[in-house]
């Protein structure tokens, strides 16, 4: 009943957006140069950044271990910091609501525009709209107020414009280079623009620069919500987060409950390790703290501040093995890392949340049969849980998500059988031999270079993306009994 | 009552749970001994400068109010400057720039003679502002709003100038941090700046200025 609940909801959430189908994506991918190019040139220079500005930081593994810590201490506390936290913005003149859905956050906002008469809403990068689908929702479920919903980020800007979804945590279009890029940007200016990065950039300037002046209200996400004063940690790098969050009369945050920490000192670990991480800067350019809505004795700043906590399936994961999940600071290092999203992009995961996390989150967000593919996408390599800064154990986590598929029976009829007769094989010591042996006499028409390219089917599926290298022509066990000189 | 069901329900769970997360073993990230957890920072203003240089900003060190006065004239009479939107504080009375810059031909708006700092920092070509803070190790302003401290002055003109005293200098990020953490309240916007706007969502080619400001000036005073 559970699991039904979850798909239900995931449909509801507008989730069901096709994250089963992985390998198709995949494929098509696999045969876009331009997308390799893009990648390629992405990853490569972030992950230098990210290596020379942690060099610099000679406590770096003791941030990481504190990070971990300190989301351990929040997790088993989460009832305690939420209430904190709502207790501290209210006291500080703002307005907290806890939305169990993302329709519940939809509603909220929904009837708050109405209420402002809004028009205009800008809105700051976030993760946690994307996952409900905000924009569109707002737009068709309260067509009648003519809203129009602006993404200011550049790339989730462009993104918007092209009808696309992001493919990356922390930049959005990384799979756009600046030739499709000015070919969108010129159908919005009516007149073709150059691809130039200059000039693309100056056109979004002036374009964006109207909806910040005239918006009614801004939404933004939150990287970091300190439960103790009630403070909203944002950062971004080109100042959209900074305009939208100071410019409209109405400021309304969209905060996941697992972005908490406890203290306001804790924001020093994670500040310095997110933008070392994610982009290889020291900080961003704007690190903002927000508490509450301007003070009687400011001249500008929002007069409203509207604090989402949301849940959205996140607590399903409290007290569980998949806890650690909820510990992701959105740096989006283990998508530079990982050999699967290297090649495939972000849109193969066909899921707000790509790469390792994402295979991660997403199938404990929407429910094991929607994200069905998703924990395979991984070579299990384990770069993903290096890299991570706060040390979740990713790898981990994907195979106990595969291993809960078995459990559930979606792990389809042949692989159990084979996983079974495995199983019965090592048991016994006669007849491991045997099927050694038969294995290497059947092989050996399929041995092609040292290699075995091709399996028949059903053992295909493991050949059509992997070469296996062929059982050795005497075994281990043969040598030690003859002896090894 | 919303509020009760949903912390109750995360009560539930995290009291109910048995799973308790044990660390994974940190083999590449944990060195051989611990390292010292503060850094280097010699020479505090110096560094700040290199910093912020390194990230396309401009720094420079003034040993009077006289020399950063000049330089904020100077500067917007480089750019043609019609209109300079700045706080309302102590500092940049004393700088008394207002006068020449009235007689160079550039309108100066201030806080006190404001209803509003965005409409009149929307059409301003310079900010001008203080900080109350500047980081070392990173280049950053540490920007505090309240009465006189519009936020916008520092976010919508193209350029953006800050004056900061040089004993205002803290060495690194964590220290800054621990300012605000020991205090009983927080300013209601606190932000961290460091440097111009900057974007690299086109192709990882660096655009600056593509929604804050692109120039960004600050003087040490002393």
């Amino acid at each position: 009943m559970e699991k039904t609940g979850t798909e239900e909801r995931a449909r509801r959430e507008g989730l069901a957006s096709g994250v089963e189908g992985f390998n198709g994506r995949a494929r098509r991918a696999l045969a876009d140069p331009e997308l390799h190019d893009s990648i390629a040139l992405f990853t490569r220079k972030t992950l230098k950044g990210r290596a020379a500005r942690l060099a610099e930081l000679p406590d770096a593994p003791e941030l990481r271990e504190r990070a971990y810590h300190i989301k351990q201490e929040t997790m088993a506390n989460l009832d305690r910091y939420l209430g904190q936290m709502a207790d501290a913005v209210e006291a500080r003149g703002g307005n907290v609501f806890f939305a169990e859905t993302g329709e519940d956050v939809v509603r909220y906002v929904g009837e708050l525009a109405r209420e402002k008469g809004a028009k205009v809403i800008t809105k700051s990068k976030s993760m946690a709209t994307e996952e409900i689908e905000l924009n569109r929702r707002l737009e068709e479920e309260y067509g009648e107020l003519g809203l129009e919903v602006v993404e200011t980020d550049l790339g989730e800007w462009i993104a918007q414009l092209a009808g696309d979804a992001p493919s990356h945590i922390v930049a959005p279009i990384m799979h756009m280079n600046r030739h499709q890029i000015a070919r969108v940007l010129s159908g919005v200016a009516g007149e073709p623009l150059p691809p130039d990065v200059k000039a693309l950039a100056g056109f979004a300037r002036r374009r964006l620069r109207e909806k910040f002046l005239a918006a009614d209200i801004g939404i933004s996400g939150a990287n970091f919500g300190v439960a103790q004063t009630g403070t909203v940690c944002l950062v971004t790098n080109e100042g959209n987060g900074r305009l939208v969050t100071s410019v409209p009369p109405v400021h309304v945050v969209v905060m996941g409950i697992e972005k908490l920490v406890p203290r306001f000192e804790d924001l020093e670990v994670f500040v310095q390790l997110l933008a070392r991480n994610g982009t290889g800067q020291k900080l961003t350019v704007y690190t903002s703290f927000i508490t509450g809505p301007r003070g009687a004795d400011e001249l500008d700043g929002p007069e409203e501040f509207h604090l989402i906590l949301m849940d959205n399936g996140r607590s399903k994961l409290l007290g569980t093995e998949f806890e650690e999940a909820l510990y992701c600071i959105r740096c989006g290092s283990c998508l530079n890392v990982c050999p699967v999203y290297r090649q495939t992009g972000g849109h193969a995961y066909g899921s707000t949340y790509s790469g390792p996390i994402g295979a991660v989150i997403t199938p404990l967000l929407k429910g094991d049969r929607e994200a069905k593919d998703l924990p395979h996408a991984s070579s299990l390599c384990g770069a993903c849980w290096e890299t991570c800064p706060v040390g979740i154990p990713l790898h981990d986590l994907l195979l106990k998500l595969r291993n809960r598929q078995v459990d559930e029976g979606l792990a389809g009829k042949a692989q159990e059988i084979a996983f079974k007769g495995f199983e019965e094989a090592v048991e016994r010591p006669a007849l491991y031999r045997a099927g050694a042996r038969l294995g290497r006499v059947a092989q050996r028409p399929l041995v092609r270079d040292g290699s075995v390219r091709r399996l028949p089917p059903p053992l295909s599926g493991w050949t059509d993306f992997r070469d296996l290298p062929p059982l050795a022509e005497r075994s281990f066990r043969e040598l030690w009994r003859e002896g090894i000189d | 009552m919303r509020r009760k069901e949903f912390l109750e329900n995360i009560r539930h769970r995290t009291r109910s749970g048995r799973y308790q997360p044990t660390r994974a073993p940190d083999a590449s990230w944990t060195p051989g001994r611990r390292a010292a957890a503060a850094r280097e920072v010699g020479d505090p203003p110096s560094r700040f400068l290199e910093e912020l240089a390194a990230l396309g900003g401009h720094g420079r060190r003034v040993k009077d109010l006289e020399g950063a006065r000049d330089y904020v004239v100077e500067l917007a009479r480089e750019r043609g400057a019609r209109l300079l939107v700045r706080w309302d504080v102590e500092e940049l009375e004393r700088l008394g720039a207002d006068g020449p810059l009235r007689e160079a031909g550039v309108e100066v708006a201030v806080w006190r003679d404001l209803e509003d700092f965005r409409e009149v920092a929307g059409r301003a070509d310079i900010g001008l502002s203080t900080a109350e803070w500047a980081i070392a190790e990173t280049g950053s302003l540490v920007l505090e709003s309240g009465p006189g401290k519009g936020r916008t002055v520092a976010i919508l003109p193209p350029v953006y100038v800050a004056v900061v005293p040089v004993e205002r200098l803290v060495r690194t990020v964590p220290e800054a941090i621990r300012m605000y953490a020991g205090r009983g309240s927080l300013p209601q916007n606190l932000c961290f700046h460091t440097g111009p706007s900057r974007s690299g969502d086109i192709e990882q080619s660096l655009a600056t200025g593509v929604h804050g400001p692109g120039e960004v000036h600050v003087l040490l005073l002393g």
